[in-house]
């Protein structure tokens, strides 16, 4: 069994070796677009946490409306620590509110109008939860809707321009990404296809050897999957030069450099081997 | 070890082999004369399982053609040695790596591989052809180099589809004792030919095919 396994998995080698400028066109093609997926993965990964960072900065500032009392005040609050999205929310009582008025404008509102006019608020920070893309206006909406909430300020255009570009690459990304590992099969489906009609003399020997239909199919099935290890490696160096490359000329500009996440990397690696298996399989039905 | 029981097999075109039915025991040497387009290599794919009767049935050893599974027909071939006018090398091989392919389908380790190797080609007179690739030899010689492939399984027969049908005469004198002297140990021979004068003084069994009907 041993002798077997060791022999087919040399022809896959030597299949491979046999047809080396197809072989050597096909890796450096996967190589070349699966660094793309790669990359974009990659950035995709810094992005997300860039926008984590500036969702941990997101606050939103609610006003009650001005018959809000503490009790009725506090039930606000509780409402909007129901809410998924809100991380935790906080009091602003209308002396805290009267001390914030005198730190912005430099005035005490007592010494102007003699009473506290200010409502009861509230400050918001908002979940990070990274899975989940944020509608910050859709949240002003909900929190509109609880009784008591008179106004919702935040930094709405540019939160929401940042989300909209978040959301907007992931769907091209996850887009572009199944478009090039779908090229993946058909790139391998299409080489390995070329390969049964290169070697139909070999099959033909085969068969009349008294070779079992899986014992001609596997060095095929071996070769593409070969063809998506070496293209995968390429692809990672691509990657990683790619990312060291940004990195240096970052460093001479700024102290923020972008992470190449080694996980990421080897979870790509394995979903390309992975397809380059399918792609192989395709042609070994059709072909063989 | 090979009956053909009232078969039938018939191409589009009328061609083919027409209810015949004999039998071929262990140690034969049979001869199967008939003009190209007889039906000879029609005959011998029934035997090697390639096509299928339409009427009747071939056992070959153990193996029946109407019962018989993909899985049995690749164990069929194992047993069974053939060898084609056109003797079907892989010129990207070495001799030796040629003659191994049936032994590693078998999955047997590579110290038995090489031993049993070594032996045929020596059997065969061709141990200094080992490393050489088959371009390199002449076309008798390559002939013998794809009767060696089919010795090393050990068949229980060989099965010649005019092996000198594109050898000169003395090459194919050369084939013909060997297929003699792999018949002498006791392996059951038959060779199809449209060349009488070849083989006619041989000793050999006939067996006559014309418009795929066989007479003995």
């Amino acid at each position: 069994m041993i002798d077997r396994i060791l022999y087919l998995l040399s022809e896959g080698i030597r299949g491979l070796l046999r047809t080396k400028i197809t072989a050597i066109a096909t890796i450096i093609t996967i190589g070349i677009t699966s660094s793309f997926v790669m990359i974009s993965a990659q950035f995709g990964e810094n992005l997300s946490q860039f926008v984590d960072i500036v969702r941990n900065q997101y606050e939103l500032q609610i006003f009650f409306k001005e018959n809000v009392d503490e009790t009725k005040a506090l039930n606000i609050i509780s409402n909007l620590n129901e809410l998924e999205e809100i991380n935790s929310s906080r009091l602003i009582t209308k002396d805290e509110a009267a001390k914030i008025f005198e730190n912005e404008f430099g005035e005490n509102i007592f010494d102007i109008l003699n009473y506290n006019p200010l409502p009861y608020g509230s400050v918001v920070e908002i979940s990070t939860d990274k899975n989940n893309s944020l509608d910050v206006n859709l949240l002003s909406k909900k929190i509109l809707n609880i009784d008591g909430v008179d106004e919702v300020r935040f930094q709405g255009k540019l939160i929401s321009v940042i989300e909209r570009y978040y959301r907007f690459f992931f769907i091209f990304l996850t887009i572009t990404s199944s478009l090039i590992l779908f090229a993946t099969i058909i790139l391998i489906s299409n080489t390995i296809r070329l390969t049964i009609y290169a070697r139909k003399d070999l099959i033909k020997v085969l068969k009349l050897a008294g070779a079992t239909n899986n014992f001609i199919k596997v060095p095929f099935l071996l070769e593409g999957i070969f063809e998506g290890i070496l293209g995968s490696i390429i692809a990672s160096l691509i990657s990683f030069s790619t990312f060291e490359l940004v990195n240096y000329f970052l460093s001479n500009f700024s102290n923020y450099t972008l992470d190449w996440s080694f996980q990421l990397n080897l979870i790509l690696f394995f979903t390309i081997i992975f397809f380059s298996w399918i792609g192989s399989i395709r042609a070994v039905k059709k072909f063989l | 070890m090979i009956h053909f029981k009232k078969v039938l097999f018939e191409f589009n075109n009328g061609s083919g082999i027409k209810d015949t039915s004999f039998n071929i025991e262990s140690g034969e040497y049979v001869c199967i004369i008939g003009p190209t387009g007889a039906g000879k290599t029609t005959l011998l794919k029934l035997i090697y399982m390639d096509i299928f009767p339409q009427k009747g049935e071939v056992i070959v050893d153990k193996y029946n053609s109407k019962k018989i599974k993909n899985k049995e027909i690749a164990n069929l071939r194992r047993n069974v040695g053939m060898v084609f006018q056109n003797p079907q090398l892989l010129n990207d091989r070495s001799v030796f790596e040629n003659i191994s392919i049936p032994l590693h389908i078998q999955g047997l380790g590579l110290k038995y591989i090489k031993n049993q190797v070594n032996e045929v080609l020596s059997k065969l007179g061709i141990e200094d052809k080992k490393n050489h690739f088959p371009n390199q030899c002449s076309g008798g010689e390559q002939q013998i180099i794809s009767l060696a492939r089919e010795l090393v399984k050990n068949p229980i027969v060989i099965l010649a589809d005019e092996p000198t049908g594109n050898l000169d005469p003395a090459s194919s004198l050369k084939v013909l004792r060997m297929l003699e002297e792999i018949n002498n140990e006791g392996t059951a021979v038959l060779m199809a030919t449209h060349n009488f004068t070849l083989v006619e003084d041989r000793g050999y069994q006939f067996m006559q095919i014309k418009e795929g009907e066989v007479t003995l």
